[in-house]
């Protein structure tokens, strides 16, 4: 008898599982874009969906395309996403969404910040989704993103961003970093600048003067990820070049960023380049001295190391000190130049910075009314009195002890 | 109760550990947040000096009045009126905790996991896992807890580190949050995060020897501040004060943030074992002690079998608010403060009692 009612409570259990549901019924989001259209309050969405079976060894459906983009309007992503279930044949989920792509033309209008809130009201979307803005509409920049090795859309994204935050060029543009800097009210959001669209850019550009769209390119996929979108209280309001975008990294202490391979001008033969390898072990250290009446004093010092790579112009800087010297300075004056081109530029036009400084005040304030009375973005940073010094520690020059001698060779 | 008594100190401080310390990976910090903003991981320490004086006067009338626990012993002092009445108010105070501490699990397992299934299925299930497990007994219990305690904190422990490397630990600043007032403040008014340390004398006389039951209390109580502020403080660094009060659940806020490298992403499911596990393991051990103190003020020795009936009725009085934001923001909010005094004031009480009586005076 026992045992009887025991069997008909597990029966119980079968009936139970409302949460089931069936690999081969879910469809898996990797991006989602958003834009404008002419209504305010609806939007068009794009979702792109990855096909699981390419990629695999198992083959199967390998004619398949390997994902399928679809757009929609709607008022927010989770009712257009049951929208599009009228012509995508399964449930989505958006639990691996890896970008949100948003369209310059949104993001300026300052819409996004009720989009994104929306969104995080669901556990669907996780906090380390980055924020992509695109240069052309986001249907239009999703729907052209060919990557031609890695096929699998969800890796190409990850890796793809990755990569590219690893060399500085675009920043770590996180749902969860938005909402810290936009809600906290104080500092500059940068979020990844993409495009499909190509524009060569005139003049002179070094390695990472360019904006996305910009860098002369032969081959492979079109997309390019390059610099950022300056977000001041969830409103874009500019571009930045991948340049300032590392140097933003350089003077954030909560940015990563692993290798820097950058030009200097050859102070000798100034129609040359050096090419190195910037090395920074610390992050920057950044010292405030908060003055309610008259201007902060914003102390940066930077310490950093550089790795020489090439030098085209053989000039030998590597066991002539005096030539040393002249290097050195030349790098040191070419970052403080930069950074300060930057500093000045936030300070005037944005009246506020991208760096995350005000991290840095707020141990000089006993409570958060205090804080935030000083108003760092209105009152303290504009007018703040700012000096950025870089410390080179450390000047190397790889495994060869000189160049060839030119004139020797051609003897 | 069987005669032979085999728990130690360490059963002692797992259920400490496991009773008091899973309060960061619920609703807490988000409640302590509302008012405390980024210096809210200071109320549990302002909470923690406010409540463990009494806890320890207690433990030292306990001592006193040896081999009887927490309703004999309000009893011995008070009278049979008085020590009864006050045992039932301690158990009503409680019980109302367990009803909305559980809709409160019942609500993040729907909200996160199982979004789909009706919340009083998931309530009936939780309730009757709870209820099965602690029909087993207090030494089962015990047992359980001390062998599910390192795996617990193991996944604890590698969440913490996983997410080490996200803290800004600036974001601390400016140090006293929303007003050094207002976290003294809030401190003391929500020092009955702490309430069940009291339930578990209860226990007292269950082991092996009771300075085990007073050993587990102090190492499992400095063990669980320790913890709380430690995540209190990671939440803090990780979400910053205008973020934090948004949040409804931090902990799996922060699990779903984490990867594994680039391989293992989205491994949130990992921790959602051991945090469940950890929560039925809260409440088995919050509805034994409960209903053991029921048991104790209405002379009931054969307790056991009202843990159906209060596990039911718990279940049924938790599906009625509305949502969980009601349930965590206004009632639970409420229910800490009314709680606070009580606990904190009735061990003073019982204590001027013993001495003007002066029962404290014989060796």
């Amino acid at each position: 008898m026992k045992r009887m009612i025991c069997i008909s409570l597990l029966l119980m259990f079968l009936t139970g599982c409302y949460d089931k549901v069936e690999l081969e019924q879910q469809s898996y989001n990797v991006a989602i874009g958003v834009d404008q259209t002419d209504k305010e309050g609806t939007y068009e969405f794009t979702f792109q969906i990855t096909n699981p079976e390419v990629g695999t060894t198992s083959g199967g459906g390998s004619d398949e395309e390997p994902n399928e983009t679809v757009t929609t309007n709607g008022s927010d992503i989770l009712t257009a996403m049951n929208t599009v279930n009228s012509f995508v044949s399964k449930r989505m989920t958006l639990d691996h969404t890896k970008v949100i792509v948003i369209s310059e033309e949104l993001a300026r209008s300052g819409d996004f910040l009720q989009i994104i809130q929306a969104a995080s009201r669901t556990t669907q979307i996780r906090r380390a989704t980055q924020i992509v803005v695109s240069k052309e509409s986001a249907a239009e920049f999703l729907n052209n993103i060919k990557p031609k090795m890695e096929t699998r859309t969800h890796k190409y994204f990850q890796y793809m961003i990755t990569r590219a935050t690893q060399t500085g060029i675009i920043p770590d543009a996180s749902v969860h970093r938005f909402f810290q800097i936009t809600e906290g009210d104080a500092d500059l959001f940068l979020a990844i600048y993409a495009t499909n669209e190509h524009e060569e850019k005139k003049g002179e550009g070094y390695e990472d003067q360019y904006v996305a769209g910009e860098i002369p390119q032969e081959g492979g996929s079109d997309t390019q990820f390059m610099g950022s979108a300056v977000f001041k209280e969830g409103k874009m309001i500019d571009t930045l070049d991948g340049q300032d975008t590392r140097i933003a990294h350089v003077l954030d202490y909560t940015l990563d960023m692993d290798e820097l391979l950058s030009t200097y001008p050859d102070p000798i033969r100034p129609e040359y380049r050096v090419a190195a390898d910037y090395i920074q072990k610390t992050p920057a250290e950044v010292e405030i001295q908060y003055n309610k009446n008259k201007p902060t004093k914003i102390d940066v010092t930077v310490s950093f190391q550089i790795e020489v790579l090439a030098i085209p112009s053989l000039v030998n800087y590597s066991q002539n000190s005096a030539h040393q010297e002249l290097l050195r300075k030349a790098i040191i004056t070419d970052l403080e130049s930069k950074a300060n081109k930057l500093i000045k530029k936030t300070q005037e036009e944005y009246g506020s910075d991208p760096f995350y400084w005000s991290l840095f005040i707020r141990d000089q304030f006993i409570d958060v009314p205090a804080y935030e009375e000083a108003d760092w973005n209105k009152k303290i940073y504009p007018n703040a009195d700012i000096t950025v010094s870089f410390n080179l520690k450390r000047l190397a020059f790889g495994k060869m002890l000189n160049d060839t001698n030119l004139s020797e060779v051609r003897d | 109760m069987k005669d032979y008594k085999t728990l130690t100190t360490r059963e002692m401080f797992a259920l400490v550990t496991l009773l008091v310390g899973i309060k960061f990976a619920d609703t807490t910090p988000a409640l302590l947040a509302q008012k405390g903003q980024n210096a809210f991981w200071m109320i549990p320490i302002i909470s923690f000096l406010i409540i463990f004086p009494s806890f320890l006067l207690l433990i030292y009338l306990l001592k006193r009045y040896k081999d009887k626990n927490l309703v004999e012993l309000l009893e011995k002092v008070l009278g049979r009126f008085f020590g009864k009445s006050l045992g039932f108010l301690l158990f009503i105070l409680a019980y109302a905790t367990l009803i909305f501490d559980s809709r409160n699990y019942v609500e993040q397992i729907k909200l996160l996991y199982y979004p789909q299934s009706p919340t009083l299925i998931i309530s009936i299930v939780f309730m009757a896992v709870i209820f099965f497990c602690a029909k087993r007994g207090f030494e089962v219990i015990g047992f359980t807890s001390w062998i599910g305690l390192p795996l617990i904190k193991f996944a604890v422990f590698l969440l913490a580190a996983l997410i080490f490397k996200e803290a800004v630990w600036n974001r601390i600043f400016p140090i006293f949050g929303s007003g050094v007032q207002v976290i003294v403040m809030e401190g003391v008014k929500n020092s009955s995060i702490f309430l069940e340390f009291f339930l578990l004398t209860i226990a007292y006389t269950a082991f092996k020897d009771t300075k085990f039951f007073r050993r587990g209390s102090y190492f499992g109580g400095l063990f669980v501040i320790f913890e709380i502020i430690l995540f209190f403080l990671l939440y803090t660094v990780i979400f910053d004060y205008n973020s934090i009060d948004k949040i409804a659940f931090p902990f799996h806020e922060i699990t779903q943030y984490i990867n594994f490298g680039d391989y293992f992403t989205n491994i949130e499911t990992f921790f959602m074992v051991f945090w469940l596990f950890a929560g039925f393991m809260r409440f088995i051990i919050l509805l034994y002690l409960i209903t053991w103190i029921f048991g104790a003020v209405f002379n009931i020795n054969e307790f056991e079998p009202l843990l159906f009936p209060f596990a039911f009725l718990a279940l049924m009085i938790g599906v009625i608010p509305e949502n969980a934001i009601v349930n965590e923001l206004i009632i639970r909010d409420l229910l800490l403060d009314i709680s606070t005094p009580l606990f904190v004031l009735f061990p003073f009480i019982l204590w001027i009692v013993a001495l003007c009586k002066g029962e404290l005076k014989k060796t």
